[in-house]
This record gives C-alpha cells, sequence and structure tokens, in this order.
C-alpha cells in the first residue's frame, strides 16, 4: 500500500482497517496525499490553503496513538479538508474573498473540532464560490477550483474545493456547505457522493453562514460508506446552534449491506423532464438508476410534487433577503472588494419588500408539508441534481446558463436530506448524477438505497487522470 | 409590481436610500439585473395561494423548561 496512486484512492473505511491494523502509516498516508496535491493542485486548485504542516503533526499524533493501541475510531489518521468558510483555529477563514482576507478564526467550528476528535488529519482550507455564491470567479483573490475529470471545465459549487479534492484524490472526505445545493452540485459535477443532511442534524456554529434558514453543513466522499462514516462524526444537537435539531444522530452505516426490496422509491421526474428539460444524458442516467433499483426489488413508481420553479422562486427569495441582510454593511462600505458574481447575486436582496419575504416563508411551510406528505406512501425519492454536465469554466454565459439549472433548491426549502449519487458518464467523459432523497432524519436508509446502487454500478471505481 | 420599467437611475436612487453610495456604474448595472430578477422570481411566487392562516415557516414554539 505504498504506491502513491493506490494511496490516493483509499477510502475511508479501507484506510481505517489499515491504519488500525497499523499496516499503513498515518504519516505515509499523509505525505503521499500531501505530494500529490504539490505535483497537480496547481491544475485544479482545489486548495485554498494546503497545510502540509498541520497534516503532518496530526499525523504523528495519530501514529504515535495507533502504535500505543490508543485508536479513536474510523477516522483516526484520516485526512480531510474544510471548506473555506468553515473555522479552524489560528487559520484565516476568508470565505475565497477579499473582504474576509484577514479574518483568523479565534476557535473551531463545531465539526472541526468534532474531525479533531475523531483523530482526523487536517489538509487544508478548501477553495469555495465567493462567500458560497459567487462564483466561478477570476476576479478573486485566489483562482477557482477546477474539474478534476477535465480542467477546462467547472467543478460545480460553493463547495467546490472540497468536490475537486475529493474527485482528484487529494484528500477521502471533505466538508462543505449547502444552501441551494452547495454540496450536491459539485458532488454532482465531480462524480462523488454529497449529503445535505435534514437542516438541523449538523451544528453550524463556526460557520460562516449565507441564509440562515437554509443554511446546511454536508459531508463530500468517494463513496457511500465513508459518506455515512463521516456523518456519523458530526451529526449531533448543539444546544449553541438556534437551529439545531435536538434529536438522534448516528448509526448511518446501520443499514448499508441491505437489500432494498420492498423500499418504496418514488421518481420526481417532472422535475427534470417538464419543468424543466434536462441534457437527456442526466435524464437517461436517472430512469436508468430507478430500473436498476426495481430490479433490486425496489417499488418504483412516479410521483409528482408542486412545479420545480415554485421551490426555486421560494428559495431564492429567502436566501437573497438573509444573505442580503449579513452582506449589506459591506456593500455599502466596500462594494468593490467583492468579486462580479457574488456581487450581483447578493445585491439581488437589496429591495426585496418584507411582505415578499415573509410570503415566501409563508409559501415554505406549505410546500414542506406538502412534500413531507409525500413520504406517507414512499420511503425515497429520487430525482435530478444538475440538469446538464458540467459546462466549460471559461464561458460565462454558459456558467450563467446552467447555474440556475438544477433540482436542489427545493430540499433546501422542505430541510429534507439529500443525497447526491453518481449514474455514470457523459459521452464528453463528464459525470452524470441524480438525488436521493427523503424524510427529516432518514439518513440511513437513504444511504442503505444508495449503496444498493453503488454496489452494482462501477462508477465509485473510475478515477480522473490528472494533469 | 412590474420588472420592465426599472432604470439604472432608479437603482441609482434606490441604493443611496439605503446607504450604497460606493457603487460604480458597473456596479449599478449589476444591481438592476438582480433587482430585476428578484423582482421577477418574486413575481412567480404564487402568493394568491396562501389564506390568512398560513403562517411563515420561522414562526417558533418555546420549551417550557422548569417553569409552572
Amino acid at each position: 500500500m505504498s504506491a502513491m496512486g493506490d494511496l490516493a484512492w483509499l477510502t475511508v473505511a479501507d484506510a481505517a482497517e489499515l491504519l488500525r491494523a497499523k499496516k499503513l502509516s498515518p504519516v505515509e498516508y499523509a505525505n503521499a496525499l500531501i505530494a500529490r496535491a504539490e505535483s497537480h493542485d496547481k491544475n485544479y486548485n482545489a486548495y485554498l490553503r494546503a497545510t502540509p504542516e498541520l497534516a503532518l503533526e496530526d499525523a504523528r499524533r495519530a501514529e504515535g496513538e495507533i502504535m500505543r493501541g490508543d485508536w479513536r475510531g474510523p477516522f483516526h489518521g484520516v485526512p480531510y479538508g474544510l471548506k473555506d468558510i468553515v473555522d479552524y483555529t489560528g487559520l484565516p477563514t476568508t470565505a475565497h474573498s477579499k473582504i474576509l482576507q484577514g479574518n483568523v478564526a479565534k476557535a473551531d467550528a463545531v465539526v472541526t473540532q468534532k474531525l479533531r476528535a475523531a483523530g482526523g488529519v487536517f489538509m487544508g482550507k478548501l477553495s469555495t464560490h465567493e462567500f458560497a455564491i459567487g462564483g466561478p470567479s477570476f476576479d478573486l483573490p485566489w483562482p477557482p477550483a477546477r474539474n478534476a475529470w477535465n480542467r477546462d471545465h467547472f467543478c460545480g459549487g460553493s463547495s467546490s474545493g472540497s468536490g475537486a479534492a475529493t474527485a482528484a484524490g487529494f484528500l477521502p472526505a471533505a466538508i462543505g456547505t449547502d444552501t441551494g445545493g452547495s454540496v450536491r452540485n459539485p458532488a454532482s459535477m465531480c462524480g462523488v457522493i454529497g449529503m445535505k443532511p435534514t437542516y438541523g442534524l449538523v451544528s453550524r456554529r463556526g460557520v460562516l453562514p449565507l441564509a440562515f434558514s437554509l443554511d446546511h453543513v454536508g459531508t463530500l466522499t468517494r463513496t457511500v460508506r465513508d459518506n455515512a462514516l463521516m456523518l456519523d462524526l458530526i451529526a449531533g444537537h448543539d444546544a449553541q446552534d438556534p437551529g439545531s435539531a435536538n434529536h438522534a444522530a448516528g448509526g448511518y452505516t446501520a443499514q448499508l449491506g441491505r437489500d432494498v426490496k420492498g423500499i418504496r422509491v418514488g421518481v420526481l421526474r417532472h422535475f427534470y423532464t417538464r419543468d424543466m428539460q434536462a441534457d437527456p444524458e442526466i435524464a437517461d442516467g436517472i430512469d436508468a438508476a430507478a430500473k436498476k433499483l426495481s430490479e433490486l426489488g425496489a417499488e418504483v413508481r412516479e410521483i409528482s410534487t408542486a412545479p420545480l420553479g415554485e421551490y426555486i422562486a421560494c428559495n431564492r427569495t429567502i436566501l437573497t433577503s438573509e444573505a442580503f441582510a449579513i452582506h449589506e454593511k459591506w456593500m455599502r462600505e466596500r462594494p468593490q472588494d467583492y468579486g462580479a458574481l457574488a456581487r450581483e447575486r447578493l445585491m439581488a436582496g437589496a429591495f426585496v419588500r418584507a411582505s415578499d419575504y415573509v410570503n415566501a416563508t409563508r409559501l415554505r411551510r406549505k410546500l414542506t408539508d406538502a412534500f413531507h406528505a409525500l413520504f406517507s406512501e414512499l420511503d425515497v425519492i429520487i430525482t435530478s441534481s444538475s440538469m446538464d454536465p458540467a459546462c466549460r469554466i471559461d464561458d460565462p454565459k454558459a456558467v450563467e446558463y446552467t447555474y440556475g439549472r438544477q433540482s436542489r433548491a427545493p430540499f433546501n426549502i422542505t430541510g429534507s436530506p439529500a443525497l447526491s449519487v453518481p449514474t455514470g458518464f457523459s459521452k464528453g467523459g463528464l459525470p452524470l448524477a441524480m438525488q436521493i432523497v427523503g424524510k427529516p432524519f432518514s439518513e440511513a436508509l437513504i444511504y442503505r438505497v444508495a449503496h444498493a446502487y453503488e454496489q452494482v454500478t462501477e462508477w465509485v471505481s473510475m478515477h480522473p487522470t490528472l494533469v | 409590481m412590474t420588472t420592465g420599467n426599472l432604470t439604472e437611475d432608479d437603482v441609482r436612487k434606490m441604493a443611496a436610500d439605503i446607504g450604497m453610495t460606493r457603487l460604480t456604474d458597473g456596479h449599478l448595472q449589476e444591481l438592476l439585473r438582480a433587482t430585476q430578477a428578484a423582482r421577477a422570481r418574486r413575481a412567480s411566487l404564487p402568493t394568491d395561494t396562501l389564506t390568512p392562516a398560513d403562517e411563515p415557516a420561522h414562526v417558533f414554539s418555546l420549551t417550557g423548561g422548569d417553569g409552572q
């Protein structure tokens, strides 16, 4: 297991076994991934700030503890990265913006605390769209992350570095955030697994907000099992996060390996066939996945809900209003210090009337109640994520066109757990994906269905060739 | 609530009214596009389906704690 290429594609689960058995040194593992990023990340910009010195410090500590028999669990000695809106004590949290270049974190975010307590090896801060909304941008202090499958293409966002780094084999697990789809978009574009958990399941304390009532912290990994393992570590009630759910957390790997016979799967096709017309390769991928689940014994049928446009208009009205409340002071004093994309997207909240915001939240409750009612006759729903494969990153018109062509925002409105899962590749060699969505706190069941699908497809074993 | 009549001069005045006085002409063009897009989204919200009893998603409940 000493070849760098092998270590690059090691899963968290497999690494945990090797590390625990003392067949793999955390220092060797960290050094291999550091070297890989040093060789290739100049072409992908996944890291905003790589921290090899901190990684080796963590790795040496983990090695000493494991050698003494003090194994902390499946994340002990495992490398990870944080989207650069998540605080890590002593490092700047920049949000990829000139505005916050000197914003040094005084404490760890709760999610950081948990990963450090689990013995993870912190590899660095990962690129984001500016303030988790404006990107991909070329007018910021740091360049935008690029797609590991083809560096000329967009890697999605706003957790762009988290998706790019995971897909590129720079690390096996990363933290992202999701307000309108920002974990699932890079997961979809980069061909990795991305979970936006139930609203409130993971503490947001220490994470720079974009829109309080829609923000979620989530996980990006290359396999379903790894994603479940990572969510196990970071989920849980936080009394100091006003949005935190006081609900039992954990056990997300418990159903992995169980079959899906009798699981009731609703296919939400009108999102990607009527409300928006997805690229045929995307639509075919989802339909093929539905067929595969049916072959595995699931009870699959088509369902419907409110039009996609209603969810998206509701999401954007709330998102821009809450975000502008956060950014108004900087917009008055330092508008020139934003990149153009973030400035324009944030300014959309400047003149939303109070009654429009309140009405959007009233519609949110109606949409949420109606959506959750679907689960009286269903276990999970599958639908589209992005409507198009990743476009070229240097084509602003294509970025603008595809940016809003997605069906992730509905589940920020409803707070439902939603997992992006690869469904194959386009003829151009770019990843395709779907979402698996469940009722609140049903993450374990979503992982079970995703894992069953993953086991009968080959996408997880495919990796990009980096330049 | 029309979406097509807003001009750069309109948004310059609206911006100044909330203290956003440092916007360049380029920024004002961005603000104009952003405001038009926001108004179009607002127009697409089916608010006529709401009844007076439909409450916002944010309405909260208090826990009783140990009090009587």
